[in-house]
């Protein structure tokens, strides 16, 4: 996993409500082996940024060639919400995108998110919708994320403090894997394990068959 | 000692490390895995050499992709052959992670979330986790129930049986008073996801209470928790009481004999002590709820049958405004047209929340004697479900009323296994979500209760079941 500290890049104004994890990767691309050159990059948001023809909606505001190259979206709310595909994050990923901020988003996508090392920060509405207007009046203008700092950076200069859990801060900007870090109690675990299994012995098992 | 609610007791006995930076270690009693997206988990573990903990308590089971026709034909009954290969995928990588499996061949074979409580696995204060976002469901049996991701998190419970996790705060909504007739756990669970709308519980874990829940057979209940991801929150739980020992008891993988009667006194421990606390609290009363449909293009877009498309010139909240805008928009819907002019093209009866024995016979129950108007298919939730059904002579019921009847799987819910609904048709579903391209591109997908989609596909529009005279199954 890649450590996030710092990041100042282009951020795209999403100003659409809802959009859950099946528009950010549509079903028919959750098939997909994801490997490199052959990742979800494509499929990010598919429906909303191709037509029926597969033609860019000029629209759009991800095929507005100023927001080209942006690293952070700032979205409306509940993205990300409903089903708990975790491609719906590497989709994020693989478009391009480091951070995400909004003023809610779906649990479940949001942890997904954090553990594959993107940051998605919430901020109250009134600071999303002054964030809006600004990459609206000034379009491909750049907004930065201090981690450790916890403050999202305006292109007007206005700072905006978030929250974020320190464990995950801690790991994010280490850039470490929460598997290393279980293993370190292996031993309590396993303590845990055979206590558990002398109080509750009916607990079901399955074979395979 | 202090008065605690279930939800604190289940979480607060599998608490393995409390990290002082707000996360805990929690013990994974049992995890469920279904093909989708899980081959992303397996890949890793596979790169990474490692293996499965305690392969045991993991059961993996094909459902999301797995066609409902030519099941007799096994894998080359798969005409879609990246479909094919994704159920390929799993039969590989459980058995190479040596993970017991129900696969597309074998005689339980069924959605997850319904053969857990079926064979008895979901049992009162267990935690329970599986890579789809209705674990919840298999909260109804007083379970804590929720959902991880297909890759990392997956990964993580394969490797360590364990979970790192945020304790979420509490959340008890009560229902009161008793349910008019017609009126389905569907209704209920969508009146308040209405009120609550889709983030409203986001962050909480959900105990459900009341007389109107208490007075729930366990598919209601199953129902209910169901579709607490749909109101924001990933846990959904009803304490255990009678109904869920009397459903447990017998079950295949429930506790027997000297086992069974320490278990029960373990279980009746648990629900939510008198003053215990919680972060929040709701009340509803069962007897105004009414038969609902939805309208738009998330699960909170809801009314009641005998009303209309709102308008959204009358909505203040300008957020709401442009999504009831864009709702419209995608549903092809006039503001103010009765919900019960709405015309559908096609019906669906399955999924993890409306395909258990009790949703079959509800909606067969509208169909008998009847004939559809519009084409559908009912898949039953498990092939245990099917089997019943066919005992009861349910499935002749929905062939002579003229719709397909299908074999077990997560199928036209979200379309994974190829069975979707064509661009711009209008489908009658008594799946879980409404949201665009959710059962296909395009596709305009309005939830409701078995029994109003059997109402629908008769008079070939949105319609109410409670018009209806309905014969007496019995």
């Amino acid at each position: 996993m890649q450590p996030f500290t710092i990041l100042t890049a282009i951020a795209a104004p999403l100003e659409i409500a809802k959009i859950d994890t099946g528009m950010i990767l549509p079903g028919r691309y959750m098939r997909r082996h994801r490997r490199p050159g052959h990742d979800y990059g494509e499929a990010f948001l598919y429906d909303l940024r191709f037509d029926e023809k597969a033609q860019p909606r000029p629209d759009f505001v991800l095929n507005h060639p100023a927001y080209r190259g942006a690293k952070i979206l700032v979205t409306d709310s509940d993205f990300g919400c409903g089903s708990s595909r975790e491609g719906a994050a590497f989709a994020v990923m693989d478009f391009g995108l480091q951070a995400l901020i909004g003023p809610s988003f779906g649990e479940i996508f949001q942890v997904n998110c954090i553990q594959n090392g993107i940051v998605a920060v919430t901020l109250p509405e009134a600071a999303i919708h002054d964030l809006w207007r600004q990459l609206k009046k000034q379009p491909g203008a750049a907004v930065t994320i201090d981690l450790p700092d916890q403050k999202v950076i305006a292109p007007d200069g206005t700072s905006h403090a978030f929250d974020i859990s320190p464990l995950r801060k801690d790991r994010l900007i280490r850039g470490i894997d929460d598997i290393d870090v279980t293993l370190e109690y292996r031993d309590v675990i396993e303590a845990f394990e055979a206590k558990r299994r002398a109080t509750v012995p009916w607990l079901p098992t399955a074979s395979r068959e | 000692m202090t008065a605690r609610t279930l939800f604190e007791k289940i979480w607060t006995d599998h608490v393995i490390v409390v990290s002082p930076q707000g996360e805990e270690l929690l013990y994974v009693d049992f995890n469920l895995i279904n093909e989708g997206q899980s081959f992303l988990a397996f890949d890793q573990l596979r790169m990474e050499g490692r293996s499965s903990r305690r392969p045991q308590q993991h059961l993996a089971v094909t459902d999301h992709y797995l066609p409902t026709i030519n099941r007799d034909r096994g894998t080359a009954g798969m005409s879609n052959p990246e479909i094919r290969r994704v159920v390929e995928m799993l039969d590989e990588n459980a058995t190479e992670f040596k993970l017991p499996h129900i696969g597309w061949g074998h005689r339980d074979q069924g959605i997850a979330h319904v053969i857990a409580p079926e064979l008895g696995i979901a049992q009162p204060g267990m935690l329970i986790t599986c890579n789809d976002s209705h674990t919840a469901t298999n909260g109804a049996c007083g379970v804590l129930a929720m959902p991880i991701g297909g890759g990392n998190q997956l990964r993580h419970v394969v490797a360590t049986q364990t979970v790192w996790l945020k304790k979420p705060k509490t959340m008890r909504i009560t229902v009161g008073g008793v349910r008019p007739e017609a009126v389905t756990a569907k209704d209920v669970i969508l009146s308040i996801i209405r009120e609550i709308g889709v983030g409203g519980a986001t962050g909480y874990a959900i105990e459900y209470a009341g007389s109107a829940i208490r007075a729930m057979s366990m598919e209601s209940r199953l129902t209910i928790c169901n579709m607490s991801i749909e109101g924001g929150a990933r846990i959904g739980m009803v304490g255990p009481d009678d109904t869920t020992y009397q459903f447990l008891n017998g079950r295949r993988k429930a506790p027997k004999g000297a086992d069974w009667e320490r278990a029960l006194a373990y279980w009746k421990t648990l629900p939510t002590d008198a003053d215990a606390a919680f972060d929040r609290e709701l009340s509803f009363d069962a007897a105004h709820f009414a038969p609902m449909v939805t309208w738009g293009t998330s699960p909170e877009d809801c009314s009641p049958v005998d009303g209309v498309v709102p308008d959204p010139s009358s909505i203040g909240d300008g957020d709401r405004r442009r999504h009831v805008e864009r709702a419209l928009d995608y549903m092809k819907l006039k503001p103010a047209t009765p919900l019960q002019e709405v015309a559908i093209d096609r019906v669906f009866i399955g999924s993890c929340t409306n395909s258990r024995i009790e949703d079959l016979r509800a909606a067969a129950n509208v169909l008998k004697g009847r004939r559809v108007s519009v084409p559908g298919m009912v898949s039953p939730g498990s092939s245990a479900v099917k089997r019943q059904a066919e005992l009861e002579g349910l499935h002749r019921i929905f062939i002579d009323a003229g719709l397909e009847w299908r074999d077990s799987g997560c199928s036209m819910c979200n379309g994974s296994n190829g069975e979707l609904v064509a661009p711009g048709e209008r489908c009658a579903s008594t799946t879980n979500r409404n949201f665009e391209g959710r059962q296909g591109r395009g596709a305009l997908t309005h939830i409701m209760s078995p029994a109003m989609v059997a109402a629908a596909a008769v008079h070939g529009r949105l319609a109410d079941v409670r018009g209806m005279s309905l014969r007496d199954m019995s």
